[in-house]
Parts: structure tokens; C-alpha cells; sequence
């Protein structure tokens, strides 16, 4: 057949289009590499730790969003578009959590100021995560219900585009209901925005804000807590036999549509504490404030494989860190921090189509 | 087969934003076409219909863009393109809300009403078009008091220029608007040539800054006054150690923040709006610019700015538009600004009185060109109340005197300096 002889040539030239790209690429970074680091230093080490800092501040919120993009599309091989806005809506959940307990006042000799969330700092940020969690989760549960289950076997381009529907209908919904002015967090006072450890580095104080290190822990938490639930638990079995395959794992008994509300719910709360957290770090919240991070997110899903819960985690680490390094180390505007960000995924998928960590597709699966 | 069906998805798709824009181009390119006549036709063809009744003004027949027409129930319209919602609203509600009252002070005109049809564009170019496109094809609007952001007025004045609808901002400051050579374009605020050569001054010669930092958000007021900054401190013999642009509406800016921290200016100069400028000064201190002095411009200047910045605000410099000058007119309308509103005057934004005062320019233009017909119609002939708003001569308004020089600069007030102390914008003398 003429067909089979074409893809081969097409292969062949890709290889080398791939190959010159390819070098190219790496000869600019290690001269970029050489000229930032060697050549013609351009920051010192405090501000190389500032970098870092804040990006993998902002990488691990990007993780925990994009660890919901690819649990749902290894089960239902779907992009969940509306993901990001079920952050926004966790946000929010964590947002009046900390306004009603601004209202009710806890003085004490020093600060008559001091309220319950200021006294009780702890129970009041665990109290906003599980508020933001909870109710994100139920948006997410009834998300499916209403979006996506009615269209389940339809074919794949119905349910894509009923998330952006859905994503439309949340933020104009949250745009009703909250307004469209930007509210601030309000942070207990020992997680003022800004404050954080000083530390010593290159000659300068770093500071290392408290609420980015809530931000990091709780995340790397939340991603180990993942981690254990989908290898170690019932319900993550039954999870990664629905993605493998889901009429065989109906017949073993698995109830395939409890298991994908399921995954929707935990992809929902992992949602809804990205956006507490975001709310706690950035500070502001408002009905649009879920897309650009979903974007994001999703963007850190297909860089570390789409489908793999580790690759999301590494593609968002990586995200974060390269919007942040990136323009310093290319030596460019801060402004086109995205368009790297875009060109080094266009530059994965060219020479690892399936992501950093990603499985490769058997032909049914795609 | 499957794969015979994603080629065949993928035409679909293609064919289908093939279609999306040629439907789109369609209109967007004959609409012109098509209002230009409807509205224009009561204009050029009434006299030719009416004129044995001799109802219609001679005016109407010789007057370059046509009369506007009202009949005896209709309200003669000043439209206002501002953002009335999201970050920067409170822009767009303050000067709606000034605009208003002065429609109502101005009461009725040979029986006709004003009313002023304040449309939200969202500050942006897009949003800016977007109003305009409707303004001109809605027959009744006279004037434009507006608009209200330099980058949305920019996109509209090429809109209403061939419609010889007249414009008057009390906000718009970008210095570019009045070098086009528009004729409906005029605006009763200083330039940001003047604001920005103020700053840079202020920073250098007061202050003793010797090396800035400029940013900006990218927008057309934001980019020109950062540049005219830039330019400025450089001629002062100043240093101007980085100019970085940010992307507007994100959430951390603390990268581009550290990126600007490793060069050790002595202050930032911000060219921008609040919604951004609050992340900024909120986390200067976390990137290392504990000790740099934040100073921007008008686009911060009010009330959202200090309530979300609280204790980080300390010691912010912003310009704004001056007070005016204590007066009987300005005691009046700040009692009936309370009275309507619940808020005082000039706790939004600063330009609440050139807001009035640009809407009574327009009216009291309206009115000295509107000619009652012998039907009981009123008609406003268009290219002469646009040669009339660029005509006006020694206006007394609450903000000061507004003379309008050719190229459709009204206002010869100076920007003042501000510093935010103990949670609240002082004057700086």
C-alpha cells in the first residue's frame, strides 16, 4: 500500500527536524546558562533564592490543580474545563469562613482587637480548608452529575464541550453571587501577607513568607495523602482499574459510575484547598480568579503526562519554577513569562509527546 | 476508521471557525454601511421633504454632519463609555454619578430633558469600541462625555469622529489622544506629558532618587506615562535601573518584584491601575523592596487603593487631580453629591468635579447650537456643536476656568502629589 511508505518517510524527516531543534535548544540554554550564571552575572544569590522561592510557592498551588485534570481524564479521558472555576468556588468557601470569624471577637489584655481567627489561628485555617474543600467537592460531584453524566458514551468532543459551558455558567454564577470586585483574605494576624523567616542568603534577608510555606506543606501533604489513597487504598484500586479499563472493570464488580463521582469529588477538594491556599497566599479573590490558574494547571498536566497523578505534580513544580526563572535565565521581559512557559510545553510534546512522566497510550485507550 | 473520523472532525472544526469568521466580518463591515444611511437619513434627506413646510432650521441643510432630531417625548442624550464594573469600577461609578447630577441641575431645555446614558467598556480598548459602536447608531446621543480610560477613549474617537459626535473627558490623560488631530476630541484633565514630567521631578529633585525602577501594566495610559517617567528622570540626569512590564490581572507578581529588587532602586515608579498596583505594593516587602519608595500615578489615587493595602500602603506617593478651589459651586454640589450618593465627593476618585463640569460643557454647548423647529422638533446640527465644545471660552467651572486651546485641550490645572499617612491620602505641599 502507497499509505504505509508515507508515514515512514514523514517519520524520518520529523527525526531530524527534531534533532536540529533539539540542539539548538540546548546550545542556547547552556550559553543562556553560561552568560547568566559565568559570563555576566546578572543576580545575586538572594535573588536566585527569591525566584525560587516564588515559584515553587506558585508551582505547588499548579500541582495540586492539575493532579484534578489528570485524575479525570485517566477515568473519563476528558478535560475537565471547568476545574479551574471550582477552585475559584472553594476560594470563596475559604473566604467566608475567614469573614465570619473575623466577626466575632476574641480580646485580650495586649489587643483588643484580636478575633477568634487571630487567637486561634490553627483551627481557623483548618476550619477555611475544609469549608473551601468541602463545598468545591460538592460542586464538583454535582459538576458531573449534571455536565457529564448525561453525555457519558457521547462522543469525546460533547462532554469538552460541555465543561466550557460549565466553566462559563460557574464564573458567571460566581460573578452574581460575589460581585465583581476583588475581596481581600482576611488572614489571621500571624499569617500576615509578607511576613515570614528571614533568612540570611548572599548578603541580603530572603524572606520566606509563612503563608507560602502553609501553602507548600499543605500541598505536599495533600499530594502524599493522594499518593497513598490511589496505590495503597480500596476505593484508588478501583480507580486505576476504571481508568485502565472500564467495561472489564465492571465486570469485576466495580461500580464504575460511583467510582467517577468519587474521583470528581476528591479532584474537587484537592480544587477547593488550591484555592484556600491561594486565597491565604495571593490574597485576592473574585469570580474570574480560577481560570488563569486552571489554564495553568492544565498546561502542568500535559507537560508532566496527562493521565499520571506524579506527572502532574512535577509538570506543576516545573511550571512555577520555569515562569519564574524562566525570563531571568533567557534574559527577557517579565511580561512573556507565558510564552515560555508555552514554548517549553511546545518543546515536551515535540520530544516526549506523552509529558515528562507520561505512560504511553495503548491504541484502545486513545 | 477512527482515524478517518478526527480528519474528518478536524475539517469540522476548521470549517467551522472558518465560518465563525466570515460571519463575524460580514457585519462588522457592512454595518457601517448600512447605519450610516438610517441615521444619517432623517438628517440629509428631512430637509429635502420638509423644507416647503419651512418646520426644519436652515441650519440643518448646510450643517456638514446633519441635525440631530428629537421629537417633543424624547430626552436629548450624552453618552459615557466607563468601567463600571470589576477592579476599576469605582472610576466609572464616581464620574457616571457627578455626570448625572449636572444633567439634572441643567433641568429642561425648551422641554426637552438631558439624560445621560453612562455604558460600561470596561476601561479596555475592546470595550471602548464596542460602546461607541453603539453610541453612533443610536440617533439621540449628541456628545460623549468620556470616555473614561485613555486606552478605551483611544479605540472610540476614530468612531465618533465621522459621525461628528463631540467628546469631552474628564479623565482620559494619555498625551497621544490630542496629537491625532481629532476635532471631537477634547478633555478637561492634564496630560500625562504634565503628570509624568511632575513625578520625575518629584522623584529626583525631592526625594533625591537616584536610581528608579519603572513599570507598567502594558495599557496605553500605564506604558505612556511610565515612558514619559523614564524619559523625564533620564533628562534630570537620573538612573533609571529597570523598565519591566507586567501582565495585568494576575494574581503574584512576585518574580518580575525580585527581578526589579536585584537592581536596588531607590523607588518604583508604577504606570498602572489600583488592581494591580495593591499586589504589587502588598509584596514589595516579601521580595526584598522593604526600603524602596512606591510612587504612581492617578490610576491608583482613592479609596480602594488604601483599604487594600492597609498597613503596606504607608508611604505610597500617587499624583491625582487637584482639588479644586473652594467656591459657593462646589459647596453646593458636594452637599447634593452626599445627599444622592451617601458618599462624599472626591473619596472615589478626584474627578468628580471635572466630571460635572465636563457634562455642563456639553450642555450648555447642546444648547447654544439646539434650534427649535417650527414643527415642535428640536434640532441639534451635529458639526456645529462639535466646532462649539472645541470653541468654549472661559467657562467657570467648579474645577476651575475651561478654555478649550485647538487642539482640544481644556484644562489648565496641575497634578498634585499625594502620600498615603496613618491610613489616608494627604496632600503633599
Amino acid at each position: 500500500m502507497p499509505s504505509a511508505k508515507a508515514p515512514a518517510r514523514r517519520v524520518s524527516t520529523y527525526k531530524i527536524v527534531q534533532t536540529v531543534l533539539g540542539i539548538l535548544f540546548a546550545g542556547y540554554l547552556l550559553w543562556r546558562l553560561y552568560v547568566v550564571f559565568i559570563g555576566n552575572p546578572a543576580y545575586g544569590s538572594d535573588t536566585w533564592a527569591r525566584f525560587i522561592i516564588s515559584g515553587v510557592i506558585l508551582g505547588s498551588v499548579y500541582a495540586l490543580i492539575a493532579i484534578g485534570y489528570t485524575l479525570v481524564y485517566g477515568i473519563l479521558r476528558m478535560i475537565n474545563f471547568a476545574h479551574g472555576d471550582i477552585m475559584m468556588i472553594g476560594a470563596f468557601g475559604g473566604y467566608f469562613v475567614f469573614e465570619a470569624l473575623k466577626a466575632i471577637p476574641a480580646p485580650t489584655l495586649t489587643d483588643p482587637k484580636f478575633t477568634f481567627s487571630d487567637a486561634h489561628p490553627i483551627i481557623a485555617v483548618l476550619l477555611a480548608f475544609i469549608v473551601g474543600s468541602s463545598i468545591a467537592a460538592l460542586s464538583g460531584f454535582f459538576l458531573e452529575k449534571i455536565a457529564y453524566r448525561p453525555l457519558r458514551g457521547a462522543p469525546r468532543l460533547v462532554p469538552l464541550i460541555s465543561a466550557i459551558g460549565a466553566s462559563i455558567f460557574l464564573e458567571n454564577a460566581g460573578q452574581l453571587l460575589f460581585g465583581t470586585q476583588r475581596r481581600d483574605y482576611a488572614n489571621p494576624l500571624i499569617l500576615t501577607r509578607g511576613d515570614g523567616w528571614n533568612l540570611p542568603i548572599g548578603g541580603a534577608t530572603v524572606i520566606l513568607p509563612y503563608t507560602g510555606v502553609l501553602t507548600l506543606v499543605v500541598s505536599i501533604l495533600l499530594m502524599v495523602g493522594l499518593y497513598l489513597l490511589v496505590m495503597r487504598t480500596r476505593l484508588g484500586r478501583s480507580m486505576r482499574a476504571v481508568a485502565e479499563n472500564k467495561q472489564v472493570a465492571a465486570l469485576m464488580g466495580i461500580d464504575v459510575d460511583g467510582i467517577i463521582s468519587r474521583t470528581f469529588i476528591i479532584s474537587g477538594a484537592l480544587a477547593g484547598a488550591a484555592g484556600v491556599m491561594w486565597g491565604i497566599h495571593l490574597g485576592l479573590v473574585y469570580y474570574y480568579v480560577g481560570f488563569l490558574p486552571g489554564i495553568k494547571a492544565f498546561t502542568a498536566a500535559v507537560l508532566g503526562g496527562i493521565g499520571s497523578v506524579p506527572g502532574a505534580m512535577l509538570g506543576g513544580l516545573f511550571l512555577g519554577l520555569v515562569e519564574s526563572l524562566g525570563p531571568a535565565i533567557l534574559g527577557i521581559s517579565f511580561q512573556l513569562k507565558d510564552v515560555i512557559a508555552f514554548a517549553i510545553l511546545v518543546l515536551v510534546l515535540i520530544f516526549r509527546p506523552t509529558g515528562i512522566v507520561g505512560e504511553v497510550l495503548t491504541e484502545e485507550k486513545v | 476508521m477512527k482515524r478517518l473520523y478526527f480528519v474528518f472532525a478536524a475539517f469540522l472544526v476548521a470549517s467551522m471557525v472558518l465560518a465563525a469568521c466570515g460571519t463575524a466580518a460580514t457585519p462588522t463591515a457592512s454595518a457601517p454601511a448600512t447605519q450610516a444611511p438610517a441615521t444619517q437619513a432623517p438628517a440629509t434627506q428631512a430637509p429635502a421633504t420638509q423644507a416647503p413646510a419651512a418646520a426644519v432650521p436652515a441650519v440643518c441643510s448646510t450643517d456638514a454632519g446633519g441635525c440631530a432630531v428629537f421629537k417633543p417625548d424624547q430626552t436629548i442624550k450624552i453618552g459615557m463609555g466607563a468601567p463600571m464594573t470589576g477592579d476599576n469600577a469605582a472610576f466609572g461609578t464616581d464620574i457616571s454619578q457627578a455626570g448625572k447630577l449636572a444633567v439634572s441641575d441643567a433641568g429642561k431645555f425648551q422641554g426637552f430633558s438631558f439624560e445621560l446614558d453612562a455604558q460600561d467598556d470596561g476601561g479596555t480598548g475592546e470595550g471602548g469600541a464596542a460602546v461607541a459602536n453603539k453610541f453612533v447608531a443610536d440617533p439621540q446621543v449628541v456628545a460623549i462625555e468620556g470616555h473614561i480610560f485613555s486606552g478605551a477613549t483611544a479605540a472610540a474617537i476614530p468612531i465618533y469622529e465621522p459621525k461628528n459626535i463631540p467628546m469631552m473627558s474628564p479623565s482620559a490623560t494619555n498625551p497621544t489622544l490630542t496629537t491625532t488631530g481629532s476635532k471631537v476630541f477634547n478633555r478637561n484633565v492634564f496630560t500625562d506629558g504634565k503628570q509624568g514630567k511632575f513625578d520625575a521631578e518629584y522623584l529626583y529633585n525631592t526625594l533625591k532618587i537616584t536610581d528608579l525602577a519603572v513599570m507598567h501594566d502594558g495599557s496605553a495610559y500605564g506604558q505612556g506615562i511610565a515612558q514619559v517617567v523614564n524619559d523625564s528622570f533620564k533628562a534630570l540626569g537620573g538612573n533609571v535601573v529597570a523598565f519591566q512590564a507586567i501582565t495585568p490581572g494576575e494574581s503574584d507578581y512576585s518574580a518580575v518584584l525580585a527581578d526589579v529588587a536585584s537592581k536596588k532602586p531607590g523607588a518604583i515608579y508604577y504606570g498602572g491601575y489600583t488592581a494591580e498596583a495593591v499586589i504589587l505594593v502588598n509584596e514589595m516587602k516579601a521580595a526584598g523592596l522593604g526600603s524602596a519608595i512606591f510612587f504612581s500615578d492617578d490610576g491608583i489615587y482613592g479609596q480602594d487603593f488604601l483599604d487594600r493595602t492597609k498597613a503596606n500602603g504607608e508611604g505610597v506617593y500617587a499624583t491625582s487631580a487637584p482639588l479644586p478651589p473652594e467656591s459657593p459651586a462646589k459647596t453646593t454640589f458636594d452637599a447634593a453629591y452626599l445627599a444622592a450618593y451617601g458618599t462624599a465627593a472626591g473619596k472615589l476618585s478626584t474627578y468628580t468635579w471635572n466630571a460635572y463640569d465636563a457634562a455642563a460643557v456639553l450642555i450648555k454647548d447642546i444648547e447654544s447650537v439646539a434650534v427649535l423647529g417650527g414643527d415642535g422638533n428640536l434640532y441639534i446640527p451635529r458639526a456645529a456643536l462639535v466646532a462649539a465644545v472645541r470653541a468654549t471660552k472661559d467657562y467657570q467651572g467648579i474645577s476651575g476656568v475651561i478654555t478649550c486651546d485647538p487642539t482640544g485641550e481644556c484644562s489648565a490645572s496641575n497634578p498634585i502629589l499625594n502620600e498615603v499617612k496613618n491610613g489616608g491620602w494627604i496632600v503633599v505641599p
